[in-house]
């Protein structure tokens, strides 16, 4: 698929996100909007998967490892109509909804696994794609993870570990948007050097612009030609990429706009008012 | 069949058997390898053994990823590692999502961690593991016993952990028993002047203690409770209705642990007294048998115990 139909998927994929934040009033529209390109591409362009047989053995696996982003990757699973038609109200958070407030495997199709709790998918992604390369499966599995999720210990586990094995068929993006929960990520805890870190565990890393869709679809392709290692892409995104009120405030790393907010959304997202 | 050295020689031979016939076997070691007496599955079986260095948080979540991909994991290594520093893994990843994953920890209990200390002695495990749904947890008394629930756990499709001890385990059963799937044995009936349940490595002291009891006109039965928290507790309760006055010894902290679960048991399905027995502090550092003495699982003790709750 070309760069300007993906663009403009991913930015279907945040109308729907943001839509299903404002009904759902409830979850995290920012860390959702700055991975839609690298979805997109992903989920339109890149993964090797089958909305009509969502437990393939052969397919390619995501985890989203920052889980709270769910909304754009409900949106994506939607609108490549993993649940038949895509869904009008997701219904987010709501009591008996199966969109729950961070992705549960066993109770949306498509959902390779669950996750949430900071720190998890690198790890959980090496299973996977060591269990791929012990079944002499040519599956990848991609992560993404953000870059304040990457403070949790059990991520460099993970990263060395990963390197260990040479899992080249594992690749991870990160979400590099500055920000986390509390605040920036400088004033937080530092700057750090994600693609340098990675680098010294051994694996194949790259820096892009993680709105660029050429520059995604070429680290991925850089990524599945580096053999003998996991790759890292790490991704420069602006929080909130897309809804300029939203764009590096991070007060909306989790927050529910008014009315006024989502019509104003819509209007630069190009939906139909 | 021979019999085992303890429940780690134990445990490695089941993992060898099972994956004769299963190729989805793997085992995932956080530099457990040695720890768990598995060196010989890695040789036969290199492509599945999964080794992701001293990172037991890594190590669930590796299983986690296999067992999401189709595969069979188990993780072995020292009970609290995985039940304490990767417990959040063992919930939201494993449990949750309801996985095929099997753990064993080892050095379980004052007995079976020994002279490490209290670093490496865990008490807590099924106290943590039972506050969390999908888990079936097994309790062996002995090597021969946790051969045959580590064989089980293989069969069972869901999250399993399989509590086991350090080479300091007396042996109680014969090779051949099975490990039982109705959550309790009855080993000996002198009477019914109390039903005295046990689980894992001290059930052979309580054993003693009921054979001390009976020359004193004191005539107990005693009961291997094996699973925890299981579906069909049905002959636990049949044991219960045949008395009037229980007493648990369990390797674990009186809180959580099998002693809570027979207490539920009763009170909810016919109230009478139940004295518990177990651990109420941290331990120490010494050689098993005498460590297990100090802290009241001495046959002696466990006599003494019975007959101040006589009722």
């Amino acid at each position: 698929m070309n760069a300007a139909e993906l663009k403009k998927i991913a930015n279907d994929l945040r109308l729907t996100a943001v839509e299903m934040v404002y009904k759902g009033k409830d979850g995290h529209p920012g860390p959702a909007l700055s991975i839609a390109d690298i979805v997109s591409v992903l989920y339109f362009d890149e993964m090797r998967v089958d909305s009509s047989n969502p437990d393939w053995e052969d397919r390619d696996r995501f985890i989203l490892s920052k889980g709270h982003a769910c909304p754009i990757y409900y949106a994506a699973l939607s609108k490549k109509e993993y649940f038949g038609e895509e869904v009008e109200d997701f219904q987010l958070r709501a009591l008996g909804s199966n969109f729950q407030g961070h992705p549960v495997m066993n109770k949306i199709k498509g959902v390779d696994m669950t996750s949430g709790s900071l720190g998890n998918g690198i790890s959980i992604g090496s299973g996977m794609a060591i269990a791929g390369k012990y079944l002499g499966k040519d599956y990848n599995v991609f992560v993404i993870a953000g870059d304040g999720e990457l403070q949790e210990g059990v991520c460099w586990e993970g990263i060395n570990s990963a390197a260990g094995h040479h899992l080249d068929n594992l690749i991870v993006f990160v979400d590099k948007n500055g920000w986390q929960s509390g605040g920036s990520i400088e004033e937080t805890i530092g700057a750090n050097n994600i693609k340098d870190r990675f680098e010294a565990f051994g694996w194949d890393a790259q820096e892009i612009d993680g709105h660029n869709i050429e520059e995604i679809q070429k680290a991925i392709s850089n990524a599945k030609n580096a053999k003998g290692k996991p790759s890292v892409i790490v991704c420069d995104c602006i929080k909130g990429k897309g809804v300029p009120y939203m764009e590096n405030n991070n007060a909306w790393h989790k927050g529910v706009p008014t009315q006024e907010q989502y019509e104003e959304a819509r209007k630069v997202l190009g939906g139909a008012l | 069949m021979a019999g085992f050295k303890g429940t780690r020689e134990a445990f490695a031979q089941a993992l060898l058997d099972i994956a004769e016939e299963n190729d989805k076997i793997m085992f995932v070691s956080p530099d457990s390898l040695k720890a768990m007496r598995a060196t010989k599955f890695a040789e036969v079986h290199p492509d599945q053994y999964v080794e992701v260095g001293i990172s037991e948080q890594n190590a669930v979540d590796t299983a986690a990823g296999l067992a999401a991909a189709g595969l069979t994991p188990f993780v072995g290594t020292y009970a609290g590692f995985l039940t304490m520093r990767a417990c959040e893994q063992m919930r939201t990843f494993v449990a949750y999502p309801d996985l095929n994953v099997k753990f064993v920890g080892i050095n379980s209990g004052i007995l079976g961690g020994e002279r490490e200390g209290v670093t490496h002695q865990f008490y807590e495990d099924l106290g943590i593991l039972s506050n969390i749904p999908n888990y079936t947890i097994f309790t062996p008394a002995d090597a021969a016993q946790t051969y045959h629930a580590v064989k089980l756990a293989a069969e069972i499709n869901g999250p399993v952990y399989v509590r086991a001890g350090s080479g300091r385990e007396t042996d109680v059963y014969d090779i051949e028993t099975p490990f039982s799937e109705e959550g309790i044995r009855i080993l000996k009936k002198y009477g019914n002047d109390m039903l005295l349940l046990s689980s894992g490595f001290v059930l052979d002291r309580v054993l003693k203690a009921a054979e001390i009891l009976n020359e004193k006109g004191i005539n107990v039965t005693v009961g291997d409770v094996n699973i925890l928290y299981g579906n069909n507790p049905q002959k636990i309760l049949e044991a219960i209705a045949k008395v009037n006055t229980i007493m648990t010894v369990e390797d674990h902290n009186v809180n959580g642990g099998m002693g809570a679960y027979i207490s539920k048991l009763v009170v909810e399905n016919d109230p009478k007294y139940v004295k518990r027995m177990g651990l109420t502090t941290f331990g120490e550092s010494g050689p098993a048998k005498e460590l297990a003495d100090a802290y009241g699982f001495s046959p002696e003790n466990i006599v003494k115990t019975v007959e101040e709750n006589l009722k």
